[in-house]
């Protein structure tokens, strides 16, 4: 059945479109009234009206001319009023359906569905804009045809239940939604405040009496209290606008998200998609019992575009954390293998090289920049001591566990993550040692997934560990691989599987 | 577990003397614009380069291994740091062989395999005869299909 955009878009368009033609209009008339005098207001205005008319007729034919509609196994869209375009797409290839609504939209009750495809960067189609009943009509009806095809033999009504049995999974409580604005701190806006305020230190110290150090040492405390101040209320104020009303729900075979004050998303994620799991926290966290959640999924980060990160749970309570993860990848309850005790010494010498590195650049610049401080240059040294602690920590929160479906791995002390993989998703193996590494007689053994090749979701890294079990560890995820994946499709189990080694050595 | 073909240190240490060359070039010309730098100087650089670089690329040479296992391809390589690879023939996207300007100087070619992993097209293995990387090439492929094959059933 062919349908249209909704009307309202109409007026919707014309007010997106038009408001850059109006400014030009406005110039117009003003120059033209200063040129000709009344005549050219007259003329001018005509001119404006006429491209106006032009606008809206325009918007009205490209209502008239677009039509959509959802077959048994394509979605398909002609459009176009000069030059028509007519497309075909898939269902089956189609990843997410993408609901967006800003504010005005809202007020018009309209929205601008994308539908996502895998592989492709960008997005596939897109309807500007259709009623909001209508779009999520479209993405529940996706979802149904997608359900269908994925298995056919079922009858019609069952998996039409099955897909619509809708659970909510996470809300994000007020309480958290604050919590979540009062730990966003915007690492951009400190860098951009620097380079502002530098250019405004020579203005300071000229208006400031000279003499003495201080006055500049107080303008630049001054000044890293502002940036601070400024970077935490920017990032609060992204995280409030992005995450108000947070919402994850399963609805059959996917998970569908909503959140945004001004602008409100409607997403989904189909959970065969899913490639990793990533817990993080920071000490700030840890402290409080919080974690965040992010779902990888190959190809496609939701929400990558706007708000840069690609978290699915911005913030909640740690077993709340691991509770939603765990039905999402049912993986358990990881008791993680630390490294050997040994890479606490290497990681000793690696900070005290670094400490070192760190003043010896200093003391060049010293030489050559001169000083202005009042502490002597090797004043980074006081640090030292706490090279050992540092180390502890960095192998305390190391770890890697082999679950019964999954890889889980640890890593990080400030940015803490826990990497979810299960068996079946790791694409290669990979098992690599620098020369220190094999000084130490230790190895990183990384399960590389599919998937965005992001900071935060490259696989799960098993870091320095024993080479002993490093060997193990590369056997058995290749073994696990294999067997989770003969199980995932099915090939019977002909496969002998059980017997892979434990690495708790 | 095969090696490369040992022709492919021909290629290799051909790189490292045109680096060393190219270093030598540099270090020339930073001599003549600092007087303070004495004359010996780029003879010094590049011929250091020169021994860097050729024996980081022999013992590229005697470390790399790679081989076609019952269900796996198996890489082995690494001078400062070792990598062994694990690409599991089901996860093999496509299968190319390549030959570059250079390797078809010396007679040799590559093959690259493909994955959907975030480090992508990681796994080239250098240093084979064009023979051996379309067989390699041919065989891989087959067993990636003869792998992928299972899943219709």
């Amino acid at each position: 059945m062919r349908r249209a955009l909704s009307p309202r878009s109409i007026p919707y368009r014309v007010v997106e479109r038009g408001g850059g033609l109006l400014v030009t209009a406005f110039f117009l008339f003003s120059s033209a009234s200063a040129i000709l005098g009344p005549r050219g207001e007259l003329v001018a205005l005509v001119l404006a009206g006429l491209a106006g008319c032009l606008l809206v007729g325009y918007e009205v034919a490209y209502h008239r001319r677009f039509a959509y509609a959802l077959t048994g196994d394509t979605l398909d869209i002609q459009s176009g009023v000069i030059a028509r375009r007519s497309r075909e797409i898939p269902i089956k290839r189609v990843q997410n359906v993408d609901i967006s609504r800003n504010i005005v939209q809202r007020l018009l009750g309209i929205a601008v569905v994308d539908f996502e495809t895998a592989g492709g960067s960008e997005t596939e189609a897109t309807l500007r804009c259709v009623s909001f009943e209508e779009a999520k009509r479209l993405q529940r009806e996706v979802r149904r045809l997608k359900a269908g095809e994925a298995d056919e033999e079922s009858a019609d009504a069952e998996t039409a239940t099955a897909a619509d049995d809708e659970t909510e999974l996470f809300a994000l409580a007020r309480r958290e939604l604050a919590l979540v604005g009062a730990l966003s701190f915007d690492l951009r806006i400190p860098g951009l405040l620097f380079v502002f305020l530098t250019g405004g230190v020579p203005v300071l110290s000229s208006v400031l009496p000279s003499g003495s150090q201080l006055p500049v040492v107080v303008a630049g405390l001054v000044a890293a209290v502002v940036v601070a101040l400024v970077s935490w209320l920017a990032g609060a104020t992204v995280a409030v606008l992005n995450y108000y009303d947070f919402r994850l729900s399963r609805v059959g075979d996917e998970l569908q998200y909503e959140r945004g004050l001004l602008r409100r998303y409607d997403g989904s994620i189909p959970l065969d998609k899913v490639q990793t799991l990533t817990i993080t926290d920071d000490p700030l966290k840890r402290y409080f019992g919080y974690a965040s959640l992010r779902i990888g999924t190959a190809g496609y980060a939701p929400g990558a575009g706007e708000s840069g990160s690609e978290a699915a749970i911005p913030l909640a309570n740690r077993d709340r954390v691991f509770a939603l993860a765990n039905r999402i990848e049912p993986f358990g309850s990881p008791s993680f293998e630390r490294p050997p005790k040994r890479v606490r010494r290497r990681y000793t010498l690696r900070y005290l090289v670094a400490l070192g590195l760190v003043t010896g650049v200093l003391h060049g610049a010293s030489l050559v920049f001169g000083w202005p401080f009042p502490w002597p240059t090797v004043t980074p040294l006081v640090l030292a001591p706490l090279a050992p602690v540092a180390a502890h920590l960095s192998w305390r929160h190391r770890g890697v566990w082999l679950g019964d479906h999954h890889v889980v791995t640890r890593n990080g002390f400030f940015r803490r993550r826990i990497t979810v993989v299960p068996y079946y998703r790791i694409q290669t193996v990979i098992d690599s040692r620098t020369v220190f590494q094999r000084r130490w007689g230790v190895a990183t053994v990384t399960a590389d997934t599919a998937g965005s090749a992001s900071f935060v979701s490259r696989g799960a890294a098993a870091v320095d560990v024993d080479v002993a079990t490093a060997e193990t560890l590369r056997d058995v995820l290749e073994t696990r691989f294999r067997t989770a994946l003969a199980a995932r499709r099915g090939w019977g189990d002909d496969d002998e599987d059980g017997a892979a080694p434990s690495t708790d050595d | 577990m095969n090696r490369l073909d040992p022709r492919v240190r021909v290629l290799w240490v051909g790189r490292a003397v045109v680096t060393a060359v190219v270093v030598g070039v540099v270090a020339a010309v930073a001599t003549l614009l600092v007087d303070a730098i004495p004359w010996w100087t780029p003879v010094v650089v590049a011929l250091l380069a020169l021994v860097v670089g050729v024996s980081v690329a022999l013992a590229r040479y005697r470390l790399w291994r790679y081989e076609v296992r019952d269900d796996a391809l198996y890489l082995e390589r690494g001078v400062f740091t070792r990598v062994r690879t694990v690409v599991p023939f089901v996860r093999i996207q496509h299968v190319d062989s390549s030959r570059g300007p250079l390797e078809r100087l010396v007679g040799l070619a590559s093959t690259v395999v493909y994955t959907a992993g975030s480090r992508g097209a990681d796994v080239t293995i250098p240093g084979l005869t064009p023979g051996g990387a379309d067989d390699l090439r041919e065989r891989l492929k087959r067993l990636a299909i003869r792998a992928e094959g299972e899943d219709a059933v």
